[in-house]
């Protein structure tokens, strides 16, 4: 790690850290299914300025880059399917409340 | 040639959208063809061969190799995506979403193909995505209330589970700087930052034990099995959360982190966990499917006990038990599609006495029920007996008599659950019910061959198939 490298790894490590404490709190406390999804999307967002720090750290960006945007694409896909999930749910409840979800239990 | 096994079913997925409307009713079939083709493959030693491609088929080179473990798995996928289908005609009426259930499976056979033969680490994220993505629009494709709330429940666990393990791909990346397994294995070994890698192995297990559905991370399990459409069902509890998690964690432990006394110590306190937690809940359930998905997680409990053991005999036991579940709960989920078809309700308490009405498939499911409780000479029994002998022949003489103990309990709720559905008196209003159409019975049938004749051949088995997987 250069001096510059180093200087940077750690407010970045922080912010990191901060973000997917912010989206497992979101995911933990809400009770509506669109925040329960920015949640997750911010965790994966956490996960992707993680990867991007790893490759600056050890100085292999070409193929953190090529991670990165392979893990742009399938988060796009998890997220589409998840909100048609959510539009289906809404459907059957007219409401998003996660509290509504209570049919299987046991 | 290995890549065929992905490249083919890709092949389909993009062809069939060409069709017409009346090659659509055929997409079962293709898909049925697919899964035959991965049979033959598995036992092709010209396909199965790794030759590197050459000119422009190089393009499609993956870093892809198989060993006896993933045959094993292949021929599992392969043989629950056929029963699945068999079993689908019923319950997926539609014309159009038959199509797409059909495009979904393709791509489900795809991913979880991939996860099994790729031998990179990214790579393999990208196969665990596909083969998860898959299976949550299969389980929601009705767009009925209950399976949307299952699929719901799936995809976030599921999702966090996939956060957990990027951020240790992402660790590993740090220590290694390279995807490949045989590059972070050595970067692993010469590496002195120990404490990073702990923390990789811990986040690592943490999302494959979500994804597996072990006992404390089993919360969205029994929701997304009993809520999904009953071809679904068998392919979750079969092969989705079998080689998503089990899979990939025996993949990840023996090939990049090797074994240590504290992962053992977890594995097998997992393990044992799921063992008995998992039967016990499974005690008390009312609802068909709900109670074979507890079955389930206690099952896997096993797995991971026979996994934790880390010596060769504990590996091949996990593996034979991974194989003989799949089997012997592919036949417990195509049973109660079979009830669930023919008198329209999954609730254990309004039934009794269907064997009279039912034979074949009250028939099959002794048979799977006994192969689960590890009954001789049933194919559960050789390898729950294995996965004992392998916990004894460590020394872990205390878990090995707690294994037992939970078979047992396996036993209890088996019997529960043939108690009030199959024997006894038939209930009232379930005089009209026949035996099921030949598209359940034929599936049960075959699964039914396949218990008795692993349990009758089990001495050739062991020493053509399942030995050889751990002596690479």
């Amino acid at each position: 790690m250069s001096a510059q490298a180093l200087t940077l790894f750690w407010p970045f490590c922080l912010f990191i850290v901060i973000l997917f404490i912010i989206g497992f709190y979101c995911l933990l406390v809400t009770f509506n299914l669109i925040r329960a999804l920015i949640g997750l999307e911010l965790l994966i967002k956490a996960v992707t300025l993680l990867l991007v720090l790893v490759g600056y750290v050890t100085r292999h960006e070409a193929l953190i880059q090529s991670l990165v945007i392979t893990l742009i694409v399938m988060e796009v896909v998890i997220i589409a399917v998840a909100a048609g999930i959510v539009l289906g749910l809404h459907q059957h409840n007219k409401s998003l409340d996660v509290r509504q979800l209570r049919n299987l239990k046991g | 040639m290995l890549s065929l096994l992905i490249l083919i079913p890709l092949a389909f997925l993009l062809l069939m959208n060409f069709l017409t409307l009346k090659g659509r009713r055929m997409a079962f079939a293709v898909v049925m063809a697919l899964s035959f083709f991965q049979i033959y493959a598995v036992f092709c030693p010209t396909i199965m061969a790794n030759r590197p491609l050459h000119g422009l088929a190089s393009v499609f080179d993956f870093t892809l190799a198989v060993d006896g473990l993933s045959r094993i798995m292949l021929l599992c996928i392969a043989i629950v995506i056929f029963i699945a289908l068999l079993v689908a005609a019923p319950f997926v009426k539609e014309e159009d979403k038959r199509f797409y259930f059909a495009g979904l499976m393709i791509l489900e056979l795809m991913g979880l193909n991939g996860v099994v033969m790729v031998r990179d680490i990214f790579s393999m994220y990208v196969f665990w995505e596909v083969a998860a993505a898959a299976s949550f629009i299969l389980i929601a494709l009705q767009k009925k209330r209950d399976p949307l709330e299952g699929a719901f429940k799936y995809l976030i666990f599921s999702s966090v589970a996939t956060v957990f393990v990027l951020s240790a791909i992402a660790i590993i990346l740090l220590i290694s700087g390279d995807t490949s397994f045989a590059a972070i294995r050595e970067a692993l070994r010469v590496s002195p930052h120990s404490f990073l890698i702990t923390l990789a192995v811990g986040i690592f297990l943490a999302g494959l034990f979500m994804k597996a559905g072990v006992m404390p991370f089993h919360g969205y399990l029994p929701d997304a099995y009993a809520s999904a459409p009953a071809p679904v069902s068998i392919l979750l509890a079969g092969v989705v959360t079998k080689t998503l998690g089990v899979y990939t964690a025996m993949r990840i432990v023996i090939d990049l982190f090797g074994f240590s006394a504290s992962l053992q110590s977890i594995l097998l306190c997992i393990g044992l966990i799921s063992a008995i937690f998992g039967a016990l809940a499974a005690m008390g359930q009312k609802d068909l499917k709900r109670l074979l998905a507890y079955s389930s997680i206690s099952q896997v409990g096993y797995i991971f006990l026979g996994f934790g053991c880390g010596t060769p005999l504990g590996i091949a036991a996990a593996i034979f038990h991974i194989f003989n579940h799949t089997v012997f709960k592919s036949l417990l989920f195509v049973n109660a599609a079979a009830v669930e078809d023919r008198t329209g309700s999954l609730d254990m308490s309004r039934m009794s006495g269907l064997a009279s009405r039912m034979p074949v498939t009250g028939t099959t499911s002794v048979l799977a029920s006994l192969s689960a409780s590890g009954v001789p000479p049933l194919a559960g029994f050789w390898s729950k007996l294995f996965i004992v002998l392998a916990l004894w022949q460590c020394g872990h003489y205390g878990v090995a008599a707690t294994a037992v103990m939970a078979s047992l309990l396996t036993l209890a709720y088996m019997l529960l659950f043939q108690r009030s559905v199959f024997f006894g008196t038939l209930e009232k209003g379930l005089e009209g019910v026949v035996e099921a159409g030949f598209g359940l019975t034929l599936p049960a049938i075959i699964l039914a061959v396949l218990i008795v004749g692993i349990g009758l051949f089990f001495p050739y088995i062991v020493h053509t198939v399942i030995f050889p997987v751990v002596s690479y």
